[in-house]
């Protein structure tokens, strides 16, 4: 079976310090992997290499067979923003906006009228039971439903992948839990891909696959491998 | 806490280091403009006390004394449109006061010249101006005497007889120190208008000053997100809110003590080259530019305390947990009641149009309240219409950068308005004014009159309470002396009219016309021809003088001979030139000599006098619009440099998650655009509308289109605000990248 996205051989470094050293990695469509590693290891530079926010110096990023790090910058803007979406730990909410055009804005970005993105941006909110949270702002929002609200906005363009970057580091293990359930039942509803990058294994253990980062390399473990 | 705050400040590494010396900058600058503002304020009063003196004489000007009286005479003379002040004296006693500027009374044929004018003197033919001073020069008027080191003035020394015999002469006991209270005749320095002058003044410089004050608390704002989080990290080791609080504003205030001293230093730079802008049309002495110690002391504790409130305040809009800054508390929006006074402030205007105020303190007094009240009322709505505006975008927009920048104005209209609102009263200014100026000219013809009245120099008498003592007749020398003076065109000599023949009622008034030879009139076709056949025309003196020249005009034969009009004394002596400003000011230095009772007047002096004011105005509003400009554009790119730098990583979240950093372009280019171009246009709307009225109601005229100069000064003044705005983009593509995102 092809991967939906594959990495071969990565290496990057940041001035002197490298942070991947040979990373490789292949995710299957429909799978969900969580990367795991310590502070430092170069798990978070990996995912933003897999998303095209970062190029790699040298290796490749092979996204439903295409060269990704081959892409101009527009190129892969473009494939972010029509094929991905994101979850992140924290501040990824356009604060002047309503939790309702927070979500939606993944679709005026690709041109849908803003009814249009509206009504399609609402039933998430029952969905992931955010209901009558449409009109406030992320000030307005607790932590966890700010949590939902990214994580509503980075599936409601339907993406082929899903990138969380510690989705559940600002939340207490309860409400972490929560958001956790509900990206992997969504993703899994819709067949969306997702790749979650975390330090911690009860979030891991959501996930299909765990792929270990240490000094900047990756090592793929099995399902039902428990992490180190 | 405040010792710990104060080493925070200072020894909080590069960064903090950096940021401090970029407020003290920003608050530099707006210190060192303002105090400039001030004492240009200051410079206008003084400038306004230092010709109190001439209006000696004046209704309500000049207390009686125990002295010795002098007899005292002043007028107002010109040379090539320039005013030139004149006042002949002769004491009568050692007691007789002396004007300020003299250290002796000039004796007869002496006479005492302002710096200025003794230039022109030592420059100039005498034939053309040193005639018209009898006598020598035998000092100059000190700077207690002059308004500006540009004035001319001369105070020409007579017998007591010489000056009694002139018109308006007055016996006095003091020379005036205050204004007067009526100005039946001419008053001589700017500062007569004591009450509307003050009002204007007082408009101006709130024009200045406001968005100097908005561009130091903007600049205070600086790197607000970067330091709430440090806050934050305080707050994480046990700092209290309170002491957050006290941490905030000693960092403000260091920086804006820093900027306070080097703004007075700024000050003391910039005060050469301000003494040299025209604020009023002239320049002002260096020594004028002060400060009260009043004002020094309110900028020196007012600026620091300003900026440690604006920081305690700015707080307010952030809760810093030990979390980090977790919650934005969104203002209230402003009140739907905002735009009330503009409302009211126009709907005063418009009642003025119905029904007017009679007295001309009752009109200064109702006009400038009400563009006051609309001033003030565009500066209380622009928040609200910022809100109003923004949100009926938001609710309809389909775009996302649209959306964004919407629902930001909407959520802090006035942190939006703030930036723009300088620029918003300096266009309303120079809107309403150059509005009512070109007005004013076009229904007046032309500044300097028409092409051919330009050639004319004309004698009157000087008028006084009395009826004006005219010349019995004109020496044939005068006239041949003119006559030689290379240039002249032709003489009449209107004659006066004792009979009152074709004398017509106008209402409650006779109007007299004066009598001319019609082989004369001919001489002088801007006035007008006579009847076929006629010898004499009976001329409107109104006609005569008009700044509009009136060559088809057929006047009325006149039933008197060509003999008896020449035996009846003169009333104006009236010639034309080829229009060159040596036979002109000769002809005028000519009569000035022979008829020491008679005003000698050029179209360009009715410029100089009656429309100067009006052009004091008009420099004075570009002064304001070329002043507040750069003030408005350094707010708006602190604003938008500082709201790129708060919301740095949402911007950066969302241009990596594939939003095009065109969109962010886009959305930072709105925010700022939107509230700079919409309330501009209701800026400028609502000054063409209070220039309108104002027009309507107290002249009956239709508003006309200002000139180019206007529309270029505004669409520089906009452009520029758009290019400062532009210039701030290049900052979004670094400041978003995606290390922004991984460092937060």
């Amino acid at each position: 079976m092809t991967p939906v996205i594959e990495a071969r051989d990565l290496a990057l470094a940041f001035g002197e310090t490298p942070a991947l050293r040979g990373a490789s990695l292949s995710v299957q469509a429909g799978e969900v992997l969580a990367i795991m590693g310590p502070s430092g290891s170069g798990k978070s530079t990996l995912l933003h290499c897999l998303a095209g926010i970062l190029v790699p110096d040298a290796g490749e990023v092979l996204f439903e067979g295409q060269r990704l790090d081959r892409m101009s910058e527009a190129q892969r803007s473009a494939l972010r923003r029509d094929r991905f979406g994101f979850v992140f730990q924290f501040g990824q909410l356009v604060p002047e906006l309503t939790a309702e055009e927070n979500v939606a804005l993944p679709l005026l970005l690709n041109g849908v009228r803003r009814g249009a993105a509206l009504a399609q941006a609402r039933p998430w909110f029952a969905r992931l039971g955010l209901d009558g949270l449409e009109q406030r702002r992320s000030g307005e929002l607790s932590g966890g439903q700010a949590q939902r609200v990214a994580l509503a906005r980075g599936l409601v363009a339907r993406p082929r992948l899903l990138f969380a970057d510690e989705p559940t580091g600002a939340l207490d293990s309860l409400t972490g839990e929560q958001v956790m359930e509900l990206m992997v039942a969504s993703a899994r509803e819709q067949g969306t891909t997702v790749i979650l990058v975390t330090h911690e294994p009860r979030v891991a253990a959501y996930a299909d696959r765990e792929a270990i980062v240490r000094d900047g390399q990756a090592r793929t473990l099995s399902a039902g491998s428990v992490a180190p | 806490m405040i010792a710990f705050s104060l080493r925070l400040a200072v020894s909080g590494g590069r960064e903090a280091v950096a940021r401090l010396l970029m407020i003290a900058a920003a608050v530099a600058i707006g210190v060192g403009l303002l105090l400039s503002t001030v004492s240009s304020m200051n410079a206008i009063d003084r400038m306004n006390a230092r010709q109190v003196w001439m209006n000696t004489g004046a209704k309500g000007a000049t207390a009686a004394a125990p002295a010795d009286p002098l007899w005292w005479h002043a007028r107002m003379d010109y040379y090539r449109g320039e005013s030139v002040f004149r006042a002949d004296l002769a004491p009568t006693g050692p007691t007789s006061p002396l004007p300020p500027g003299l250290t002796r009374f000039p004796a007869p044929g002496e006479y005492y010249a302002s710096p200025a004018l003794a230039k022109l003197l030592r420059e100039t033919p005498a034939v053309e101006l040193g005639d018209r001073f009898p006598g020598r020069q035998v000092g100059t008027l000190g700077e207690d005497a002059l308004p500006s080191p540009d004035t001319l003035a001369v105070v020409t020394g007579r017998t007591a007889d010489e000056v009694r015999a002139m018109p308006r002469a007055a016996g006095v006991t003091s020379i005036a120190t205050t204004l007067p209270t009526d100005c039946e005749y001419d008053c001589y320095g700017a500062g007569v208008h004591g009450d509307a002058l003050v009002l204007v003044l007082t408009v101006v410089a709130a024009a200045l000053i406001f968005p100097v004050l908005i561009f130091i608390g903007t600049a205070t704002r600086l790197s607000a997100a970067t330091r709430e989080q440090r806050y934050a990290a305080m707050r994480l080791v046990g700092a209290t809110p309170g002491q957050v609080s006290v941490i905030s504003a000693v960092e403000s205030t260091v920086a804006a003590v820093v900027g306070t001293v080097v703004g007075f230093g700024l000050y003391f730079v910039l005060k050469p080259l301000v003494a040299d802008v025209p604020f009023t049309g002239a320049r002002f002495f260096a020594s004028d530019l002060s400060l009260t110690p009043t004002q020094v002391a309110g900028v020196v504790l007012g600026v620091p305390l300003a900026a440690a409130l604006a920081a305690r305040f700015a707080l307010r809009r952030v809760t810093i947990s030990p979390l980090g800054v977790s919650r934005r508390v969104t203002p209230k929006p402003p009140s739907p009641w905002r735009p009330a006074p503009l409302v009211v402030g126009l709907a005063e205007l418009g009642y003025f149009v119905a029904d007017h105020p009679k007295t001309t303190n009752g009109q200064s007094l109702a006009y400038l309240s009400s563009f006051v009240l609309v001033m003030l009322g565009l500066v209380i709505a622009g928040p609200w219409l910022t809100l109003a505006t923004a949100r009926a975008v938001a609710r309809r927009t389909s775009r996302p950068a649209t959306l964004i920048a919407m629902r930001r104005l909407g959520d802090d209209p006035r942190a939006g308005f703030r930036s723009v609102a300088g620029l918003v009263l300096a266009l309303f200014v120079t809107t309403a004014t150059l509005g009512i100026m070109s007005t004013i000219n076009v229904n007046r013809g032309s500044i300097d009159g028409a092409p051919e009245v330009r050639k004319a120099v004309v004698a009157t008498p000087l008028l006084g309470p009395e009826r004006p003592a005219v010349l019995p007749s004109v020496p044939d020398g005068v006239m041949a002396r003119a006559r030689a003076v290379p240039g002249f065109e032709g003489m009449a000599l209107l004659h006066d009219n004792p009979a009152g023949i074709g004398a017509s009622q106008y209402g409650r008034e006779r109007l007299v016309p004066v009598l001319v030879r019609c082989s004369e009139l001919a001489q002088i076709p801007a006035v007008g021809h006579c009847a076929p056949g006629a010898v004499v025309a009976a001329v409107d003196r109104n006609g005569v003088l008009d700044l509009q020249a009136h060559p088809d005009k057929e006047w009325p034969a006149a039933p008197v001979s060509a003999e008896e009009v020449a035996a009846l004394p003169v009333f104006i002596v009236y010639a034309t030139t080829d229009d060159s400003q040596a036979a002109k000011e000769q002809l005028r230095t000519l009569f000035t000599e022979a008829f020491p009772a008679y005003l000698t007047r050029m179209a360009e002096d009715y410029a100089s006098e009656g429309q100067k004011r009006v052009q004091g105005w008009r420099q004075l509003a570009n002064v304001v619009l070329l002043t507040t400009l750069p003030v408005a554009g350094c707010s708006l790119a602190v604003s938008v440099v500082a709201g790129l730098s708060d919301r740095r990583r949402p911007f950066a979240m969302l241009r990596l998650t594939g939003a095009p950093l065109r969109l962010l372009r886009r959305v930072v280019a709105l925010e700022s655009a939107l509230p700079l171009l919409v309330v501009s246009a209701l800026a400028i709307a609502t000054g063409f509308a209070a220039a309108a009225m104002f027009l309507k109601a107290q002249m009956g005229y239709d508003l006309v289109s200002p000139d180019l100069t206007y529309y270029a000064l505004t669409g520089f003044g906009l452009v520029a605000s758009l290019g400062i705005i532009a210039s701030t983009l290049p900052l979004l593509r670094r400041i978003t990248g995606p290390e922004a995102a991984r460092n937060g």
